[in-house]
């Protein structure tokens, strides 16, 4: 059936017949049109989706899965499926055996002996070995490699050391397969995080013949072997990547047989896509921020917090913030339940540095809003009205919500404190470099967990971080911190944390908390199983399409 | 004719040179590094990845490294993309653009040159009016709301048209008519001008004096006239055109390499941006070698400056 529109416009195309096109090339023309409608009109009678087949929007070209070189959460997200590690998250993100089937810590905290399964394979049949792992996290610590994530293992005995270049000897890193199934792990100090680091992506063992067949190119489809639930069947540059079930997963075939991963950028297209029935999950980087208001009260859609942050921060050795009651009263000036009503997405404001599903957090570890207290604070130091205050800089990367965030930031700062605040906006890589290299008195960042401890929140801001942009330093935060990494009971080391968040938060206030971003996805009535971490990592090995 | 061609290469040499050289320059002069990301990394960490891509010698020597693998036709690696090479990733994308920009360009030509004809030929009878009308809207809507429109459209609400990806020929639809709407909007104005002063030459009159018929009148010596100009900004047009949209690449989500334009200067991937910038450049110069063929065969006054 041709619809109404085509038939307008062909009607107004016929009338207006020019000496140049005749009348057989409008008849040719008009047949050409309704075979077109009826073919393509016959594409809606198909089926809403394809049992055993989950399609799902990635976003963008995976910068690549060599999980070496790997730093970003759409090659993550590739690599989570397809690989495991000695340990896996559960959706609680706890630590469960993975091709560990136990681990045994030395008194000293030091060691960590792995015993692995003998039944874990590689897509290609070869058992998975304790060598596989020994070459892995060899190769990831090789100044050769360049890996980004090489700091991730620094806590391993030389690892810093030979990454740097200056050891040339791999054999005194602390990395050894004792046997086939036996791995066994030296760190320099005790670090009682250490475990959720071999769940972790960068950690996953990898196999040295492969890499040295294909060199690069050992990552494209028909080249790579892992060991996941997955395995990688086609990958189609800036287009897409199809996951083939992997049927002899020790765990088990997964639930779907084919994972079609697209890369649509535009979030309104992808949208579109998945009201059109051509996606069946999509996640925060398929949704413009009108269409979770519309989708809201839908069942198919879910909205959680992520262990990702974003914070005002001070640059406390510049004026006036090296004055610490200037930054309290900045503090306390600023209501955080108004971002999450701005943004929209249903995020949550923020008492705390360390998120509320990692130990240590409280709710009284940042500043309270109190806008009168602010201003007796701001006269303590020295200004009896905000307008005292010369204007300060705020500093933020070139993205529509962070706008949104800075000018809620700069009206309550004028409404609360009478203090005047410029804006300045840079591209995202001249900002970056901006807040390395001299970071203005004020300035917004964020920061997410690269594992579900307390500790990748607090290491960030002690004094040899190379993160920590707000130039604070407080050897009593850092003295907290370290014997906190090495603590191993948890109660006491949840403490620590508690307090270092308070002095950093409070005493300190070289940081203002603002809230916490979540993820918001849609999933179809006919996909069961969807399990999702504040990690915001996707494992796709218990969803079924039916 | 091979004079020309021969003369064009010879001229192209220096002038890739250049745009290599400056294009080398210019990225270095911004802020801001391939390495930077919202977590910084240790020096140690830098200092690898630097040494791994030539990044830690001294500027000459990079420039002098860069030209020598130039010579070669290899055209770098690409610091996002960790694995892949720049030649890997303009090969995989370079196709799918020119399949869409051939479309779009073969599309905005047969509608936006009648277009032109029949507005200049109706001068200021309402076919004139509806022409121009419909050329400037096509002029003045940007391509992202023209292909938000299409996709709402076609894809939502008539559900005749796929509203995205690149899996069947039904799928090129959309994006070939949103990348061909602008330019052909052009070339409509661009013809209806250039028809209006040919209209009025002496030897149009002649011709029509001498009793050649309306439509011979019109083809042979108005048409055949008027389309020099659009022939020369064709040149430009087929380049810009076939090196891909980003705009339109990212709202159909089409895997061109009209993306890396914008991506690879985020990303400060050095020689994936100097790869898209002389792939570009490379085409420019084709294209205008060919309308300056095409000049030729439609003008015989200009072969005799060659």
């Amino acid at each position: 059936m041709l619809p109404l529109p085509y038939i307008y416009l062909l009607q107004i195309a016929i009338k207006i017949r020019t000496p140049l096109i005749s009348r057989r090339f409008f008849s040719i023309f008009l047949v050409l049109v309704c075979t077109a409608s009826m073919l393509t009109g016959c594409g809606q009678g198909r089926a809403r989706y394809t049992p055993d087949t989950l399609r799902v929007n990635i976003g963008n070209e995976p910068p690549g899965l060599d999980w070496h070189t790997a730093t970003d959460s759409t090659s993550f997200d590739v690599v989570s499926n397809i690989m495991v590690g000695l340990t896996q998250y559960t959706p609680d993100v706890k630590c469960k055996p993975s091709c560990a089937k136990s681990w045994d810590i030395s008194p000293d905290g030091r060691t960590y002996t792995f015993h692995l399964r003998d039944d874990v394979k590689w897509s290609d049949g070869k058992p998975v070995t304790a060598y596989d792992f020994e070459y892995a996290w060899t190769r990831l610590l090789s100044p050769e490699t360049a890996a980004s994530y090489a700091f991730f293992l620094y806590d391993v005995e030389n690892a810093k050391e030979w990454n740097a270049g200056k050891l040339k000897d791999a054999a005194r890193l602390g990395i050894k397969a004792v046997d086939a199934q036996t791995f066994r792990v030296t760190l320099k100090k005790p670090a009682a995080y250490f475990i959720y680091l071999t769940a972790f992506c960068a950690s996953f063992p990898m196999r040295r013949d492969v890499v040295q067949k294909y060199g690069n190119r050992w990552t494209e489809a028909g080249n790579m072997v892992t060991n996941g639930p997955f395995t990688l069947q086609k990958w189609q540059h800036e287009y897409k990547i199809e996951l083939a079930a992997n049927p002899d997963f020790f765990e088990g075939a997964p639930g779907v047989k084919l994972i079609r991963m697209f890369m649509v950028p535009e979030q309104s297209t992808a949208f579109a896509l998945y009201e059109n029935d051509e996606l069946d999950f999509i996640d925060n980087r398929s949704f413009a921020t009108p269409d979770v208001e519309r989708y809201r009260e839908s069942p198919e859609y879910k909205n959680f917090p992520l262990l990702r942050e974003s914070y005002l921060a001070f640059n406390v050795k510049k004026k006036p913030f090296d004055n610490v009651l200037v930054r309290r009263a900045f503090a306390m000036a600023i209501d955080k339940n108004v971002f999450p009503k701005i943004l929209r997405r249903g995020e949550r404001p923020a008492d705390s540095f360390i998120p509320p599903a990692l130990a240590g957090s409280a709710k009284d570890s940042g500043m309270p809003f109190d806008p009168d207290l602010a201003k007796r604070v701001l006269a303590q130091a020295g200004y009896k009205t905000g307008a005292e205050v010369p204007a300060i800089d705020l500093l933020y990367p070139n993205r529509e919500d962070v706008r949104l965030i800075v000018e809620a930031t700069q009206d309550q700062l004028k409404r609360n404190l009478g203090v005047r605040v410029n804006l300045v906006n840079q591209e995202w890589k001249v900002y970056l470099a901006t807040v390395r290299k001299d970071a203005p008195p004020l300035f917004r960042n964020s920061w997410g967990a690269d594992f579900p401890d307390p500790e990748t929140f607090m290491n960030l801001f002690t004094s040899y971080n190379g993160n920590n942009d707000t130039k604070w330093s407080s050897p009593a935060y850092d003295a907290l911190i370290e014997t906190a990494e090495a603590e191993r009971d948890p109660v006491k080391r949840a403490d620590m944390y508690r307090r270092a968040d308070r002095i950093m938060c409070r005493e300190a206030c070289a940081i203002v908390p603002a809230f916490l971003a979540t993820q918001n996805i849609m999933v179809k009535p006919w996909v069961k199983g969807i399990a999702m971490n504040p990690l915001d990592l996707q494992f796709f090995k218990t969803v079924t399409v039916k | 004719m091979l004079t020309l061609i021969l003369k064009r290469i010879l001229m192209a040499l220096p002038v890739l040179f250049l745009v290599a050289t400056l294009s080398f320059c210019l990225i270095r002069v911004v802020p801001g590094g391939p390495f930077d990301a919202d977590k910084n990394l240790p020096d140690e960490i830098v200092a690898n990845l630097k040494a791994k891509y030539n990044l830690d010698k001294p500027l000459p020597e990079q420039y002098v490294l860069y030209m020598q693998r130039l010579g070669r036709g290899d055209l770098g690696v690409s610091y996002k993309y960790v694995s892949r090479t720049v030649n890997d990733i303009l090969l995989d994308a370079f196709p799918v653009s020119l399949v869409l920009g051939g479309l779009a360009l073969a599309l905005a030509v047969l509608v936006g040159v009648p277009l032109g004809a029949v507005a200049a030929l109706g001068r200021g009878r309402w076919q004139d009016t509806l022409a121009m009308f419909l050329s400037t809207f096509g002029i003045s809507v940007p391509g992202f709301v023209i292909g938000a429109l299409f996709i709402y459209v076609f894809g939502i609400q008539l559900r005749i048209l796929p509203v995205g990806l690149w899996e069947s020929p039904w799928h090129m639809i959309l994006p070939a008519i949103t990348l061909a709407f602008s330019p052909a909007a052009y070339l409509a104005r661009l013809t209806r001008a250039s028809a209006l002063e040919i209209v009025q030459k002496d030897w149009v009159r002649t011709a029509q004096a001498k009793g050649l018929s309306g439509s011979a009148t019109v083809l042979k010596h108005i048409m055949r006239n008027s389309l020099v100009p659009v022939i020369t900004v064709l040149g430009p047009l087929t380049a810009i055109l076939i090196t891909g949209s980003f705009v339109v690449e990212y709202i159909y989500a089409i895997p061109g390499m009209g993306r890396f334009f914008i991506t690879a200067v985020m990303n400060r991937d050095y020689d994936l941006i100097l790869g898209t910038t002389l792939i570009f450049a490379v085409l420019l110069i084709m294209a205008n070698t060919f309308v300056d063929i095409a000049y030729q065969i439609l003008d015989p006054r200009m072969r005799i400056s060659d």
